[in-house]
């Protein structure tokens, strides 16, 4: 049964305490199984062919050297599976480029051929020797290369503002600033490859893949070949990291199910670390026109912030955090563009904080940059100009701390000892510069629902196609539905990433806990609603003839307000000697009705904070960073970094902190590390291997405080959840540049900083 | 060609390519997927086994050229039995989210304390270094080496509170 209505409050005893992780002992002993790793016996192995080229066509292949390799089984490409899938379909809306359905060259990298052969090994080698011709014709890389296109980006999705008279009160004001500014190409990099397994059973197709939304991925392959979702099973119990590049369906997937029904049987593709930058998405490379207006106390009088971000030739993918920017500070006056510039490259997509990440950079720094003209502090020039309400609709936030997150992390850090005076402090042969500022993130939910199955025994069972991506989602289900049957979190079990289990939304955007857990607790009560209705309903028992309402569950019992209980395998055993079970789902407030349709089908129902009609709802933060220059090598290090987080309920701190913290890290190594290189006549990828592209190494990472700020938000879901997946790396790249600046008195303006930037 | 590769103290015997890497043998062959494919170029270390105690990148050795002992992830701990104290630690210091690189780290933490580099929070970030966590639990990885370190250093020998 499912109960609609409001979620009935209830004292929460078990959310907020820290909890280890319920698959810790799975992962520290690799019993985990990732999708690659799942036993499914004599499968051939793929290897994906990709294009040489960044723009052309395919003229055909010499297979014979291929052909002649031992296992060699099979070559797929367009000529002979061409028209057997179509491509997926873009979360975001909109074309994208294609792979094997025609002979065009969209980019280089794109997947073109898949050899198939008896081992890993012999498919590697017969993929080298697959001799491809092609007809090329001059790339565009990236801004600034002859041939791109630009084009507006439209109303369709995403907003732009115009507030008041941007143009006439920056012409008018005081005190103006206006800078570029510059953030680059950026890869995932998951330490997980894009792997794909599929296996045929007559018409029942299983695909073993990691994926952010499995639900999503099985109606995707089910558009792409033309075949019933409910013939489709998605498999990806643990996820070796995404940061939202298995989000969207991929071509691979499509192929290697072809693959798999060609040869009569099981496929499997481990793609290599390189192919894995041009088979997915990636984050790209953004050019930003900020514009500020002040009077001489720092209140802001306009803001304007116009974006360009690349995508392909055929995608209008783009992230406008533009939408988030607008609302950041109370200006009266608000202007925002932004364009995309199409260049032979694949189609970008989701990466960690999308929207947010590459646009509040130039804005907090500009901010810094007012604040030192004007001499006000930073932490000041941005108290001054908080918002009341949301400045482009008007609307109430649905809380806003973000000045409490400054003033606690400020006290924490030590923010008074900085000398406001550029390149003044000094220690030893390090210059030391501190810098701060603003994070936030839009508060999403998503449709979600949930199987909760109880035995007498007190062990419970949740069940959903949700995903743990290393957030934790495990633990925190378990936790919520602990809660609110009652029972310790160690009774507790819970499964997750597979479509035999009832849908759950894409876990992505900061959203999946406050999708999930409502949908757990749904289920919860409505499994208490069974127990208490049987136990009122009962002629004998305690509970006979009382108002089912009034009963709960409390560590192991049902239990009435007056403290009379009874176990509960007496209550349950009332309805069944085996197990009682119920089903829910929730639809967040102000979503369609036809939500839980359309999750089933695999579309992804989201009520996102800045899209609200009742409230504007985002987490914020404060980042603050210390960095230290050497005085002669210009070598650059962070020993220090603090963030101080207002994000609604969180329901394990443990978790929670790894998550804000490993996104702090992400901002510093976006900040300083980060950057896929460019080939500029080739329109490549040079650094495509992880050696190249730089992450964050142990060595780079010094102290990292986390202060979670407690913030009931009662409005913005019964739960009080805002997430907090993304909202650690916002702001950080801002912080570090801010940094850079107060040790050095040079602003630099394009990410990554380097050495070279500081000479 | 026939090999036979000591794993987590049992023998397994099987015929393999010259070409076929350990990591590929121990996943693909002899089913130990707890070792974990991140890069198969040497460059992130979440293939990380240990031969006769030392740390080694499996990705970069063929299989047929081992002759020592191999400890995986999977020969740390008997099933059901006690974690070893570094599993222990990883679980304690929330030193893991999406767990991938998670059995590399293990037994590279494991190398660093016999190595004699976990002495502090700056040698341990050092020496952990070749393995990457793009989740980013380092501060929480060193946590994690550091309780383990003292609890390891009751036992033996490199290889003797690995090999089961």
């Amino acid at each position: 049964m499912t109960i609609q209505g409001p979620i009935r409050p209830q004292p929460f005893s078990r959310i907020g305490k820290p909890t280890p992780r319920i698959d810790g002992a799975a992962k520290v002993t690799g019993r985990a199984l990732y999708p690659s790793d799942e036993s499914v016996p004599h499968a051939a192995h793929a290897f994906l062919v990709t294009s040489p080229i960044a723009r052309g066509r395919v003229a055909g292949f010499d297979l014979g050297d291929a052909r002649a390799v031992p296992g060699f089984l099979d070559f797929l490409c367009h000529e002979n599976v061409g028209g057997q899938a179509k491509p997926p379909k873009q979360m975001a809306g909109g074309e994208t480029t294609t792979t094997m359905e025609s002979d065009r060259i969209w980019h280089d990298g794109q997947i073109i051929g898949v050899v198939l052969a008896d081992s890993f090994e012999a498919a590697r080698e017969a993929a080298f020797k697959v001799r491809i011709q092609t007809e090329a014709e001059p790339p565009s890389a990236t801004f600034g290369s002859a041939g791109t296109t630009e084009e507006q980006r439209e109303d369709e999705q995403k907003e732009d503002f115009a507030v008041g008279d941007a143009e006439m009160a920056l012409a008018a004001a005081p005190v103006m600033l206006d800078a570029w500014y510059e953030t680059p190409t950026q890869h995932h990099n998951a330490i997980e490859l894009f792997t794909t397994t599929c296996a045929w059973n007559g018409r029942q197709l299983t695909i073993w893949e990691p994926s952010q939304f499995v639900y999503g991925l099985r109606g995707n392959v089910a558009q792409q070949l033309g075949i019933e979702p409910a013939d489709i099973r998605v498999v990806s119990k643990f996820v070796g990291g995404a940061f939202g590049s298995k989000g969207g369906a991929t071509a691979r997937t499509a192929w290697i199910a072809i693959a798999a029904r060609r040869l009569g049987r099981p496929v499997k593709l481990v793609a290599t670390r390189d192919q894995g930058f041009t088979i997915a998405t990636y984050r790209a490379e953004t050019r930003h026109h900020l514009r500020l207006g002040a009077n001489g106390e720092g209140r802001l009088t306009a803001v304007s912030h116009e974006g360009w971000e690349v995508t392909s030739r055929p995608s209008f993918y783009n992230v406008s955090g533009t939408e988030t920017t607008a609302r950041m500070y109370a200006a009266p006056n608000i202007l925002t563009r932004v364009a995309v510039v199409h260049a032979d490259r694949n189609t970008p997509g989701f990466m960690r904080a999308p929207p947010e990440q590459p646009y509040m950079f130039p804005l907090e720094c500009a901010m810094d940059e007012l604040a030192a003209r004007l001499g006000i502090d930073p932490i000041e020039l941005r108290r001054r100009n908080e918002p009341a309400r949301d400045p482009v609709t008007g609307l109430a936030f649905s809380g806003r701390h973000l000045m409490t997150c400054f003033d606690r992390g400020a006290a924490e850090f030590g923010w008074n000892r900085r000398n406001a005076q550029p390149a003044s402090m000094r220690d030893g042969d390090w210059l030391v510069g501190l810098g701060c500022a603003a994070s936030t993130y839009t508060a999403n939910i998503a449709a979600s629902t949930a199987r909760v199955t109880l035995r007498p025994d007190g062990q419970a069972q949740v069940r959903l196609a949700g995903h743990d991506i290393g957030t934790g989602a495990y633990t925190v289900v378990a936790i919520t539905a602990a809660d609110r049957l009652g029972l310790p979190v160690g009774q507790v079990t819970v499964e997750m990433g597979d479509t035999e289990y009832p849908p759950a939304a894409l876990a992505a955007g900061s959203s999946h806990t406050a999708s999930i857990t409502h949908a757990v607790v749904r289920a919860c009560d409505a499994l208490l609603a069974q127990i208490a209705t049987a136990a009122t309903a009962s002629n004998a028992g305690a509970f006979a003839g009382r108002e089912p309402a009034t009963l709960s569950l409390r560590d192991g019992h049902l239990v009435a307000p007056d403290d009379s209980s009874e176990s509960l395998a007496d209550a349950v055993g009332r309805i069944s000697a085996g197990a009682v079970e119920a089903y829910a789902e929730n639809v967040p407030d102000g979503m369609p009705a036809d939500a839980i349709g359309k999750l089933y089908q695999g579309q992804l129902p989201i009520l996102r904070g800045q899209k609200r009609v009742d409230m504007t709802a985002y987490s914020f933060g404060a980042q603050f960073v210390e960095v230290r220059i050497h005085a002669r090598t210009r070598e650059i290090r962070v020993p220090r970094m603090l963030g101080a987080f207002s994000a609604g309920t969180i329901l394990n701190p443990t978790t929670a902190r790894s998550q804000l913290m490993g996104g702090m890290i992400w901002g510093l190594g976006s900040a300083l590390l980060e950057k896929t290189e460019i080939d500029q006549r080739a329109a490549r990828y040079t650094n495509d291997n992880i050696a190249e592209y730089h992450i964050a190494v142990n060595a780079d990472v010094r102290r990292v405080d986390v202060m979670m700020l407690p913030e009931p938000d009662g409005a913005v879901n019964p739960l009080g959840i805002k997430g907090i997946g993304e909202l650690g790396i916002v702001g950080v790249n801002a912080a570090v540049a801010n940094a850079v600046f107060h040790a050095t008195g040079q602003r630099v303006r394009r990410l990554p900083i380097r050495i070279e930037d500081l000479l | 060609m026939d090999i036979v590769l000591t794993i987590n103290g049992r023998p397994h015997h099987l015929s393999v390519e010259p070409r076929v890497v350990l990591l590929d043998a121990l996943r693909d062959r002899i089913g130990l997927t707890g070792t974990k494919k991140g890069c198969d170029q040497g460059q992130c270390g979440a293939c990380t086994v240990l031969i006769d105690g030392q740390r080694v990148l499996s990705c970069f050795v063929l299989a047929a050229t081992v002759t020592g002992e191999i400890t995986t992830i999977e020969g740390l701990a008997p099933e059901g039995g006690p974690l070893h104290p570094m599993q222990q630690a990883f679980i304690e210091q929330d030193a893991l989210q999406c767990g991938y690189c998670t059995p590399g780290q293990i037994l590279s933490a494991i190398a660093c304390v016999h190595e004699g580099h976990a002495g502090s929070a700056e040698e341990v970030r050092e020496y952990m270094s070749g393995n990457l966590c793009r989740c980013a639990a380092y501060p929480n990885i060193v946590q994690a080496v550091l309780q383990a370190a003292p609890q390891m250093d009751a036992t033996a020998g490199p290889t003797s509170a690995e090999t089961v």
